[in-house]
């Protein structure tokens, strides 16, 4: 198999999703919209006085994840659930090879959480008050989360696109595969939060990037299997 | 380079208890289009479907072989073009956008320019190719996805009722199509269709 030749089928897909989504915009309106409204929501109820300081660190990183988590379920399976909608499913099974389309498509689900976490993450942080001490270690932290979480996103949309009810089988089977890697997200946003040193914030960056790695080799042979019938 | 044949033997496939095909064997080679016949609900498109390799069969092979050597699976989908009923193209871009995403899926680097002939030569007028496939009627949509079957010059060619939602001109195209690909690829049509059914070599008849 030529490495270079994967990589660039890879890439056609990566560019007809991002030509395909910048035209419709359902995936970006979708997450942009419940991100934001979730946002603007927690921040007038709570805001950054209501919380007493102790708790800050905890209720804000688990805060912010869970707005990030749940604005991501409600775009990144679209990337699948939409090829079968559309009829193009077959013809892409008979153009390209699996792992060109699991690659450009993993690609275009981590280049919109990282578009989610960059809207996100400073209006946080300016709305709620939440003052990081550790901004390099975090920046880590939310790069290897926007990994794990788009390879686990990605796959499972991949298992549920031809299933009725989709949306709730999204759901249903990507909460459970995603909880622990939230824990290790809030337990790491919090670290960042209290301290500047990266041995801190070690051990959660090395839970999240074992899961991103897991998740990624996991895919690599499962996908094959699940796009051919 | 020697050309492609399929061979399939035995083949069956069921969907829960019902069995659609049983014990089939035959061969696809170039200079030889097989036409595929049979009421609605024979086979005809599950036929197809096994022998692109999209569905596994129940029972049997399929085997795609260059010379005498078999071709791995893995490969199937770069000597392979399909034309089908329940394939589609993606509306949200145009013709040309389509046929530029299945060619660099297939290596390869055609001209925009090169692109547009091809979908001319299918019938599609210069001034509809950079205009969004929603845009087209079902007959314009039939010769994007006939084009992005042809695109890469396939070594089989497997047409799903090609003719569907075309008008005569386009009839003429198909059959043009066809001529040009007969010497050179091993092609299979599934139909319906009198006319499309004059153009198989040999025939076969499913649902009996």
């Amino acid at each position: 198999m030529s490495v270079s030749t994967l990589a660039t089928e890879a890439l056609a897909v990566f560019a007809k999703e991002v030509r395909s989504e910048l035209r419709s915009r359902v995936a970006i309106n979708a997450i942009g919209l419940f991100g934001l409204t979730t946002l603007v929501a927690v921040a007038y109820q709570i805001g950054p006085y209501q919380i007493h300081e102790q708790d800050r660190p905890h209720l804000l990183a688990a805060l912010l994840w869970i707005i990030v988590f749940f604005a991501a379920l409600s775009g990144l399976q679209r990337v699948f659930v939409k090829e079968e909608d559309a009829h193009t499913a077959k013809t892409l099974r008979l153009a390209a090879r699996p792992l060109a389309v699991w690659g450009g498509k993993l690609l275009f689900n981590v280049v919109l959480l990282a578009a989610l976490e960059a809207l996100l993450v400073p209006l946080y942080s300016v709305l709620m008050g939440m003052h990081v001490v550790g901004v390099a270690p975090l920046v880590v932290l939310l790069a290897a989360g926007c990994l794990a979480m788009a390879s686990t996103a990605t796959i499972v949309a991949a298992i549920i696109a031809r299933a009725s009810g989709s949306g709730t089988l999204f759901a249903i089977l990507a909460v459970p595969l995603m909880l622990p890697l939230l824990v290790m997200l809030i337990a790491g946003t919090r670290m960042a939060m209290t301290s500047p040193r990266w041995g801190d914030l070690l051990p959660a960056l090395q839970g999240v990037g074992a899961l991103a790695g897991v998740t990624v080799v996991a895919s690599v042979y499962l996908f094959p299997v699940i796009w051919h019938d | 380079m020697a050309t492609v044949r399929i061979t399939f033997s035995e083949l069956g496939k069921r969907f829960g208890s019902r069995i659609v095909l049983r014990g089939l064997s035959g061969e696809l080679r170039p200079h030889c289009v097989v036409a595929v016949t049979g009421p609605n609900g024979s086979g005809k498109s599950t036929l197809l479907n096994l022998l692109a390799g999209v569905m596994r069969p129940s029972s049997g092979t399929v085997a795609y072989l260059r010379g005498d050597r078999p071709v791995p699976r893995h490969r199937w989908h770069g000597l392979l073009g399909v034309a089908a009923p329940d394939m589609a193209v993606y509306e949200e871009l145009t013709a040309l956008e389509n046929l530029r995403f299945f060619a660099r899926l297939r290596g390869l680097a055609h001209t925009d320019g090169e692109l547009a002939r091809l979908l001319g030569q299918l019938g599609l007028a210069s001034r509809d190719v950079r205009r969004p496939v929603a845009t087209f009627s079902s007959g314009m949509k039939q010769r994007v996805k006939l084009a992005q079957a042809v695109v890469h010059e396939p070594a089989v060619l497997l047409l799903d009722e090609p003719s569907s939602n075309l008008d005569e001109e386009g009839h003429a195209t198909i059959a043009a199509l066809v001529a040009r690909f007969r010497g050179r690829a091993a092609l299979a049509i599934a139909t319906n269709d009198p006319r499309e059914m004059a153009w198989g070599d040999e025939r076969i008849h499913l649902g009996n």
